[in-house]
């Protein structure tokens, strides 16, 4: 790799990405060029037939309908479809607001939540000494590693009517029905049954990466900032915020990912009801490919998740590929 | 070096050994697992004895099967070499996959189910039947508080009010949920009773709407009113255990409950009144094509077909006999009163299962919302009819 120090410094100040894919083939030197084509060879293999030829196959077939050709009115179709977006009844009445508003919805409130609650616990847990705070830690990572499908069922266990603690509680506060029945019953609360089942599921994620880029912090700038007479809240705002800046980025964007591709708890604990109140796109996809058997529509279903969450993992991949 | 080579040797030995025994037994899937599956695995057994073929019994659910089969049928292959599944219209879909039994079933007298067949070949054959003879109660319960059995809709209604009346009685009925199938067997019971046999096959030939007055009035005049006393959809064994424990009245479900409570004895049923007919369903045998055993699995479909197999099938209960030849002798003591107290009662085709596809799903999620929000009846109606299968 030829790197010339006014190149590098160029590209340093242009926060530009120095190991960029193309970067290796078209700049290294021809025999490093190849050496690293034979050690991606294998990998690269396996992307194009995993991953890169069903995209397009999926990208293809939303082009068609059951008569041929159709373009782009699979599209069409989906956002003038009740179950995909329905803003007659968004925020008036209560769900079901469409597959795709539910998705919103719920990185509106998911995304947020376990993203500064992974914050908040991280900083606290980094701060407290005490026997209890491995166990709180465990005990909040738990959700992370346990499957989905299980959490699904926790999550509906969690809320049911009689075995639920949640209803339970609510209850005994003199809370009335659907908050003291079964959440995932009601179409008021069945969506935001599983938005807080999933908050407990994937803080976890955000609190361990959040505690990985707080040990990377040198303690220096805690001592200076404490001589200098600065309080906790001031270190918090202008020490660790920003320096956690990247680690809050790269969670905040595979939240976001893990978001827009949730099935696995909706399709255990609720299957999308009741009445569609907490359907989202990707089982709205299994439902058009495994029950309606209709493949075109499925692959518009995963074409348009795919859509959006291309902005999201472009940037992600740059700032990984990047410094 | 050469302790390495003695390892290798023996785990060449012992995989190929296993691989051959693996690859010399029929694989049959089915739903069953656990106690419900017993009875089937005793046939499987009998069929082993008597050909000698070993099988390998696998459990996978219809919603499974329909996730795997239609990538392995694109590829030319297939999971088993037997398969069974609820969904008939799933098995007419994929028809050009099965192969024909005709010949295995040429000699079988069957009942109000008939195998799928397409285009001449006949793909799917109904095995073991399951019958939602109508609402479940605990005898000991009705004696105690000198309860019966209602034979009209005010005493219907009477008998709900009267079972909340009972202490530690939460709801008259319970409701359970799965995906929404128990709500869709209540909801299909009624229609029965009210509209009748012939109102229950048009809907489900899609000749009359969901929202039609007569559909209408069903849900409005019938099944709301039952709401008023059902509890909210749960899921559905944690919804028989509360039933059995007292928490509910009378608990709408299929036969193979007998096989779940503790004291089947206990056990009574009534349909509602005016009811002539009751649903049945069952789950339907198919061999795919890429089966590499298609002969020895022929063998086997035609010794489930035949009266010894389903005699042996019968006598595990929990199911009835897909054959009309079969005594009611061969049955345990539940499903011979079962069978009893069916005397004079046609049985149609499961609604949903017939139907099946997206409506299948639409419709027992569309129920789950008007177990709770009956208000929503217009908006119910018109997803039924919006998501029924055109053409």
């Amino acid at each position: 790799m030829r790197n010339s120090p006014r190149a590098e410094a160029k590209r340093a100040e242009e926060g530009r990405p120095r190991w960029g894919l193309p970067l290796l083939f078209f700049r290294a030197r021809k025999g490093e060029g190849l050496a690293a084509l034979g050690f991606l060879f294998l990998g690269l293999l396996l992307i194009a037939l995993f991953v890169i030829y069903p995209s397009i196959r999926t990208l293809w077939l939303s082009l068609f309908n059951e008569d041929g050709f159709a373009g782009l009115s699979n599209f069409a179709e989906l956002f003038s479809d009740r179950e995909i977006v329905d803003f007659s009844r968004f925020l008036r009445r209560e769900p079901p607001w469409g597959a795709l508003l539910h998705n919103l919805v719920w990185i509106a409130i998911h995304l947020p939540f376990t993203v500064g609650l992974g914050l908040v616990l991280a900083v606290v847990f980094s701060k407290v000494k005490s026997w209890w705070v491995g166990i709180a830690r465990g005990a909040i990572y738990l959700g992370i590693v346990t499957p989905l499908v299980v959490g699904g069922v926790i999550i509906r266990y969690l809320f049911e009517k009689h075995a639920g603690l949640v209803p339970q509680v609510l209850g005994a506060l003199g809370a009335g029905v659907p908050w003291s029945a079964g959440w995932t019953a009601y179409p008021e609360t069945a969506l935001l049954a599983l938005i807080i089942g999933s908050i407990w599921l994937w803080t976890g994620f955000s609190m361990v990466l959040h505690s990985a880029g707080l040990s990377t912090i040198d303690r220096e700038l805690y001592e200076a900032a404490q001589i200098d007479g600065a309080s906790e809240w001031a270190q918090f705002r202008h020490i660790t915020l920003p320096l956690l800046r990247p680690v809050t980025l790269v969670v905040a964007a595979m939240t976001f990912l893990w978001e827009l591709k949730i099935f696995d708890i909706v399709y255990v604990a609720t299957m999308g009801g009741p009445g569609g109140a907490s359907n989202v796109l990707a089982l709205e996809m299994y439902f058009s490919a495994f029950r309606e058997l209709n493949p075109y529509r499925a692959s518009a279903i995963a074409t348009l998740i795919t859509l959006f969450s291309l902005p999201v993992g472009y940037w992600f991949a740059k700032k990984r590929l990047g410094r | 070096m050469r302790s390495w080579w003695r390892v290798l040797g023996v785990v060449a030995v012992v995989g190929a050994l296993s691989l051959g025994a693996w690859a010399e037994k029929l694989v049959v899937i089915g739903p069953w697992s656990g106690d419900e599956a017993k009875p089937f695995e005793a046939v499987l057994q009998a069929f082993t004895e008597k050909t000698g073929i070993e099988i390998e019994y696998r459990v996978m659910r219809s919603e499974d099967l329909g996730k795997v089969l239609p990538a392995q049928f694109a590829a030319g292959i297939a999971p088993g070499d037997v398969l069974l599944t609820a969904w008939g219209w799933w098995v007419k879909k994929f028809a050009d996959h099965m192969v024909d039994l005709s010949a295995e079933v040429a000699d079988v007298p069957f009942g109000f189910l008939t195998p799928i067949v397409v285009e001449g070949r006949t793909v799917g054959i109904p095995y073991a039947v399951w019958v939602k003879p109508g609402f479940w109660y605990r005898k000991s319960l009705f004696e105690a508080h000198g309860l019966k059995s209602p034979t009209s809709w005010a005493e219907f209604y009477g008998l709900l009010e009267r079972l909340e009346a009972i202490e530690g009685i939460e709801d008259a009925a319970a409701s359970g949920d799965e995906v929404g199938w128990p709500l869709s067997d209540t909801v299909e019971h009624f229609i029965l009773a009210v509209g009748g046999k012939d109102l229950f096959l048009d809907l489900t030939a899609g000749k009359v709407e969901w929202q039609s007055p007569e559909v209408r009035a069903i849900f409005e005049n019938f099944i709301i009113p039952y709401l008023e006393h059902a509890s909210e959809p749960i899921e559905w064994t944690s919804a028989k255990d509360l039933w059995w424990e007292g928490k509910y009245g009378i608990y709408f479900m299929g036969n193979w409950l007998t096989g779940m409570v503790d004291d089947p004895s206990d056990l009574g049923v009534f349909a509602l009144p005016g009811a002539k007919a009751v649903t049945g369903g069952t789950d339907y045998i198919f061999v795919p094509k890429y089966s590499e055993r298609i002969d020895d699995a022929k063998k086997l479909v035609a010794f489930l077909m035949s009266k010894e197999g389903q005699e042996i099938r019968a006598a595990g209960g929990g199911k009835l006999a897909i054959r009309t030849d079969v005594s009611p002798d061969a049955y345990p003591p539940a499903e011979k009163a079962l069978i009893q107290a069916l005397q004079g009662f046609k049985i149609v085709p499961d609604m949903d299962d017939t139907i099946g596809g997206e409506w299948q799903a639409a419709f027992w999620d569309q129920l789950k919302l008007l177990w709770v929000k009956p208000e929503a009846l217009d908006d119910v109606l018109r997803v039924l009819d919006e998501k029924f299968p055109k053409g």
